[in-house]
């Protein structure tokens, strides 16, 4: 019903999919969704509610993880509000049905960038915010080490994904037989899992560690779980926009990078007040500081990209939300219940793959 | 009746069930058309072409408990999903049907423990949307089922577990099929044979006694083609076997609920339209059959049935339609059902209208499907005017 609703908004919106224009719909009259965004005020952000340490909702209705800061570091980059988000959650049946009703203005919801999203889904993706992978979680006493040990079980996946299409190359690869046990939201698979209607679960193995993290002592607790060893795939997760609107695709993909750039520069939320009077020009020009003329007289204007961003939007975002790495440490970080390590989720000069373009 | 202006007691057009059912299909076919072109005509306006080539793509995912791989097509699995559907259907038609008959009579019991027992069986289950049923059902097997190693049985018969539940099953055994094309005509001469019987009662006054002649002919054919055959058909029992169930019926989890659940909602409808025939059935019916003397057996075969079946029937048919629709619940307990394969496909990247409009074709298809076979068995029962 849900989905019929979201079509036939679909289809009376007067998207367009012309390349050539900017417009994108709504009440903008042609504009870009940067203006429309704007005149409202709020950031319609379409999330996860189900995955601990990326996108959760607590009792209170408060959104929180490593998806949900990067909502917040678009709202403050594009708002100067980071608070200023709307939260819509989405399953993975409905999330591109809503981006592209227009119901969203971005989709941030660990969601894989593929040739075939990129292409069919009328979606474009953004900087990569989190390189994951897949992997399978069994329970600690079942004794499997590999997915080839896993024959004859049933699978528990979310459908949908590519880690469904996954699963079914990895385990003919593997040359086992499995039955595939398909939901749509992360909640059912855990209450089928616990009640052993499946003897594996696959997912990304941040959503893995997330869902490990919390497993109820009632269970058995975390340790009553093993993730497999093994990744059998690339999962790069990152933001999403409406294919046809490259101005609001542009601002929404600058504010991730600045965050990846403040870490690379060492600017943290504690100490970005007094990098603003830096020495270092790099520095200044990434937080939109008048550049000091050498000879001390009259100095030149902030440097202004032309992305349709307020020149020092890098000060509001990294003073209200924080540095990509202050976002890490604080969600899914070694020292949070999902325990991840950088991995390659670190910067490019510490062995990682986060690697911002140069603001200049 | 000043109100029945139509000769022969037929009542106008606006009141006939039968106009009407037709006329509604038409209205409601035409509403669909008219929707589809408004959405087809908006489509054409955002230059979003509709395009059916992603059907001959690779699927790339599989369906459990079935044959369907990686490698076949997307329409190969919408396909399986249909079956799927089409499985569930069925079965749980069949089943409903018995047991909102046993339900329905039950409320009308003698016995006062019974008729409570069914009536509140009845109030409970049709006053709660279908989909809490199918999702109740489902918890409730989560919660109390062990798991696959620790399966409960009662032996050689029913192996449960909270992933896979086994039931015992014929099988066939090599000669399987020739004995089943035996057995059927065996059934179509006994049906011959009955009805030479009963014209010969009706001409001579000889006994029918058509059970002992047909029933005879096709047990002395079943045992003879058995023993002819050699055991062609077996039984299969389910045995737990590793974390997978051998031999008998096996069926996921979530197959079994949807069934469940959709047979209890469902069989709670039919059995008050089961009751509420056969209450239908003017008293002074009954009363006649009595001064006939009629037993009470022959009264309730040759007068009540006969005519509560006659006022069933229609209803009963929209419940059977009711039942197939609300298959397409079994997303929400991970039945692989047409829409949940439908779903997954536009999860998977492929063009979301296109991909609805083939199930909703496809749906369309399968209710027709049903409706015209209930339709002729309702044009069978109809009172014959004479």
């Amino acid at each position: 019903m849900l989905l019929a609703l979201g079509l036939a908004a679909a289809a009376c919106s007067d998207d367009s999919n012309d390349d050539e224009a900017a417009g994108s719909g709504g009440g903008g009259g042609g504009g870009s969704l940067l203006d429309e965004v704007r005149d409202r005020g709020v950031l319609r952000c379409g999330v996860n509610e189900t995955v601990p340490g990326f996108g959760l909702v607590d009792e209170s209705g408060e959104y929180s993880g490593f998806d949900i800061e990067f909502c917040k570091v678009v709202a403050a980059g594009i708002l100067g509000d980071a608070e200023a988000v709307e939260y819509v959650s989405l399953d993975t049946e409905t999330r591109f049905t809503a981006l592209d009703a227009g119901d969203i203005d971005v989709l941030i919801r660990n969601t894989t960038w593929t040739a075939s999203r990129d292409g069919a889904e009328n979606a474009r993706f953004l900087e990569t915010t989190f390189y994951d992978g897949q992997g399978m979680m069994v329970r600690a006493d079942s004794g499997y080490t590999s997915i080839a040990d896993m024959d004859g079980t049933t699978i528990c996946v979310l459908s949908g994904t590519t880690t469904e299409l996954n699963l079914a190359t990895a385990a003919a690869q593997a040359g086992i037989d499995y039955e595939p046990l398909t939901f749509t939201e992360a909640d059912q698979i855990q209450e089928a899992f616990t009640a052993g209607q499946c003897q594996g679960w696959t997912s990304d193995k941040s959503q893995l560690a997330g869902v490990r993290s919390t497993f109820p002592e009632s269970a058995g607790g975390p340790e009553a779980l093993t993730i497999l060893d093994e990744t059998f795939s690339k999962e790069p997760l990152g933001p999403v926009v409406r294919d046809g609107d490259d101005e609001w695709a542009d601002a929404v993909n600058w504010t991730i990078i600045a965050t990846i750039q403040a870490e690379e520069f060492g600017i943290t939320s504690e100490n970005v007040e007094e990098m603003r009077s830096s020495d270092n020009l790099d520095v200044l020009r990434f937080l939109g500081q008048p550049i000091p003329s050498e000879d001390g007289e009259g100095d030149a204007a902030p440097f202004d990209p032309g992305l349709g961003l307020e020149p020092d939007f890098a000060v509001d975002v990294i003073s209200q939300v924080g540095n990509y790495g202050e976002i890490y440490e604080r969600t899914v970080g070694p020292d949070t219940p999902l325990g991840l390590e950088r991995g390659p989720n670190a910067l490019w000069t510490e062995g990682g793959l986060l690697y911002a373009a140069p603001y200049r | 009746m000043a109100t029945t202006t139509a000769a022969g007691g037929r009542p106008p057009l606006w009141r006939d069930v039968r106009v009407l059912r037709v006329a509604f299909q038409v209205a409601v076919l035409a509403a669909v058309v008219a929707f589809v072109a408004y959405l087809y005509d908006n489509l054409q306006a955002n230059d979003v072409e509709l395009d059916f080539s992603f059907l001959d793509q690779q699927a790339g995912f599989r369906i459990a408990y079935t044959d369907l791989r990686p490698s076949d097509t997307v329409l190969d699995a919408m396909l399986t999903g249909l079956r799927n559907t089409i499985t569930v259907a069925l079965l749980g038609i069949a089943l409903t049907l018995v047991v909102g008959t046993v339900v329905g009579i039950a409320r009308l019991s003698g016995n006062w423990i019974v008729r409570r027992v069914a009536g509140v069986y009845v109030e409970v289950l049709r006053n709660i949307p279908p989909l809490v049923v199918i999702v109740f059902v489902n918890a409730a097997a989560l919660a109390t089922l062990p798991p696959i190693q620790e399966a409960d049985r009662i032996d050689g018969l029913l192996v449960l577990s909270v992933s896979e539940i086994g039931v015992v099953s014929l099988r066939g055994d090599g000669h399987g099929w020739p004995y089943l094309v035996t057995l059927g005509l065996a059934v179509a001469a006994a049906a011959a044979v009955g009805v030479w019987r009963t014209r010969l009662e009706e001409r001579t006054g000889t006994p029918a006694r058509r059970w002992l002649w047909s029933g005879g002919l096709v047990l002395v054919v079943a045992v003879v083609a058995y023993l002819a055959l050699d055991g062609p058909v077996v039984v299969s029992r389910p045995e737990v076997d590793g974390l997978r169930i051998r031999g008998g019926n096996r069926m996921g989890l979530p197959f079994a609920s949807v069934l469940v659940g959709l047979v209890l909602y469902t069989s709670s409808h039919v059995a008050e339209i089961v009751r509420g025939s056969i209450q239908a059935v003017p008293r002074g019916q009954t009363e006649a059959a009595d001064a006939l003397g009629l037993s009470t057996g022959q009264r309730l075969r040759h007068v009540v049935l006969p005519q509560a079946f006659r006022i069933a029937t229609p209803p009963i048919i929209n419940q059977c339609l009711n039942l197939t629709k609300n298959t397409s619940l079994g997303v929400a307990v991970a039945f692989a059902e047409l829409m949940g394969v439908t779903n997954t496909v536009i999860g998977n990247g492929d063009p979301a209208i296109p991909a609805i409009l083939v199930a909703m074709g496809m749906y369309l298809v399968l209710s027709l499907a049903i409706s015209l076979v209930a339709n002729l068995a309702n044009h069978r029962l109809r009172l014959v005017e004479r």
